[in-house]
C-alpha cells in the first residue's frame, strides 16, 4: 500500500484543519485565535491597505490602483441600483463590505500554504445567517405584520392554508442554507481538487508533466469561481434585501 | 487647467467606445455554467429538505411523538423543495 508508506503525501482534506494558535478561554468558552481567525485578519488587513493604497492620490485621471478601487465600488453601486433600486444605498457599506471580505478570504486561500476561511460550512452559514435575520428583521420594520402574507399567496383558496404555510415557512428557512452550502461546497471542491491534482504530479514522476499542465488550468478556473461565488453571495443578498423591502404577494 | 479637460474628455469618449465593444462580451460571459446550474438546483432541494426533517426533529424531541413529525416534515420539506426548485428554475428561464 503506497498511502502506507508516504501519509502524508496525498491528504487533500488535511489543509482544512483547524489549527489553535493562542489558547483563549473565557468563563468556559472556547474563543481561541486559529488559523482561521488568522486568515480572516489577513483578509481585511488586505482590504485596509488595498484602499488605502489605491485612494491615497485621489487624482482626476486615476492610477491603475486606484482604477481598480473605483471599479469595485461602481461594481458594487451597480449591483445594487439594479437589484434593489434606490432604496438600497442605505445598504451599500455592509454589501460592500461583505463582497470583499469574502473575495478576498476566497482569493488568499488560494495563495500555496494559506488558509481557506469560506472553505468551512459554519463560517459561511454565521454570514448566511447575520444576512437572514437581518433581513427578516428589516422586512419587519419596513412591512410590520403585513411581511407574513407572503408565507401565504395571494389567490390560494383558504383550505389550502394548513399545507401551504408550513411549505413557504421551509422555503424561507432554507434561504441561509443554499446560500452558504453553495458558497462552501464551491471553495471546498475546489481546493481538494487541486491538492489532489497535486499529489498526481508527485505520484507520476516525469509524466506528471500533464496533471501539471492540468493543474494550471484547474488553478485558473479556481480564480475565476473565487470571484464568480463571492458575486453570487452577493448578489443573492440583494435579492433577499429586495424581498425585504418591496414585498410581492 | 484646461489641457487636463481636454484629456479627461478624450478619456470620456474612449470609456464610451470600449463600453460599447464590452457590452456583448459581458452578456455572455454573465451566464453561470451548466454545473453551476445544476448545483444550484440540487443544493435547493436537499437545502429545503434538511430544514423540514430538523423541524420534524426537533418537535418530535420536544413532544416525544417520534417519528410523527419527522414524517410529515419530511413530506413538506420536500415539497419547499421542489417549490424552490420550480422558482429557480422559473428565474432562469426569464433570464
Amino acid at each position: 500500500m503506497s498511502s502506507e508508506k508516504t501519509p502524508n503525501l496525498i491528504d487533500p482534506i488535511h489543509q482544512f484543519v483547524i489549527e489553535k494558535i493562542a489558547d483563549i478561554h473565557i468563563g468556559g468558552i472556547d474563543i481561541s485565535f486559529t488559523n482561521s481567525s488568522q486568515f480572516m485578519v489577513i483578509s481585511t488587513l488586505a482590504i485596509m491597505f488595498f484602499f488605502i493604497i489605491g485612494l491615497s492620490k485621489r487624482s482626476i485621471v486615476p492610477n491603475k490602483f486606484q482604477m481598480l478601487c473605483e471599479l469595485s465600488y461602481d461594481f458594487i453601486a451597480n449591483l445594487l441600483r439594479t437589484n434593489v433600486g434606490e432604496q438600497g444605498r442605505a445598504f451599500f457599506p455592509f454589501v460592500f463590505s461583505l463582497f470583499m471580505f469574502v473575495f478576498f478570504c476566497n482569493l488568499i486561500g488560494l495563495i500555496p500554504y494559506a488558509f481557506t476561511v469560506t472553505s468551512h460550512f459554519i463560517v459561511t452559514f454565521a454570514f448566511a445567517g447575520f444576512i437572514f435575520i437581518g433581513v427578516t428583521v428589516l422586512g419587519f420594520i419596513k412591512n410590520g405584520f403585513g411581511y407574513l402574507r407572503m408565507f401565504f399567496p395571494s389567490g390560494v383558496p383558504l383550505y389550502m392554508a394548513p399545507v401551504i404555510i408550513p411549505i413557504e415557512i421551509i422555503s424561507y428557512l432554507s434561504k441561509p442554507i443554499s446560500l452558504s452550502v453553495r458558497l462552501c461546497a464551491n471553495m471546498l471542491a475546489g481546493h481538494s481538487i487541486i491538492k489532489i491534482f497535486a499529489g498526481f504530479i508527485v505520484m507520476m514522476g516525469f509524466f506528471g508533466i500533464i496533471p501539471l499542465a492540468g493543474l494550471v488550468a484547474i488553478y485558473a478556473l479556481e480564480l475565476f469561481i473565487a470571484f464568480l461565488q463571492a458575486y453570487i453571495f452577493t448578489i443573492l443578498t440583494c435579492i433577499y434585501l429586495n424581498d425585504a423591502l418591496h414585498p410581492h404577494h | 487647467m484646461e489641457g487636463e479637460k481636454a484629456k479627461l474628455n478624450e478619456l470620456r469618449e474612449k470609456i464610451k467606445e470600449a463600453k460599447l465593444k464590452n457590452q456583448d462580451i459581458n452578456i455572455a460571459n454573465n451566464q453561470p455554467s451548466p454545473v453551476g446550474k445544476a448545483m444550484k438546483l440540487a443544493v435547493e432541494i436537499v437545502a429545503a429538505l434538511a430544514i423540514g426533517i430538523a423541524i420534524g426533529f426537533l418537535l418530535d424531541d420536544f413532544l416525544e411523538t417520534r417519528p410523527l413529525f419527522i414524517i410529515v416534515f419530511f413530506l413538506l420539506g420536500s415539497f419547499a423543495g421542489i417549490l424552490n426548485v420550480f422558482r429557480v428554475a422559473k428565474s432562469m428561464q426569464n433570464n
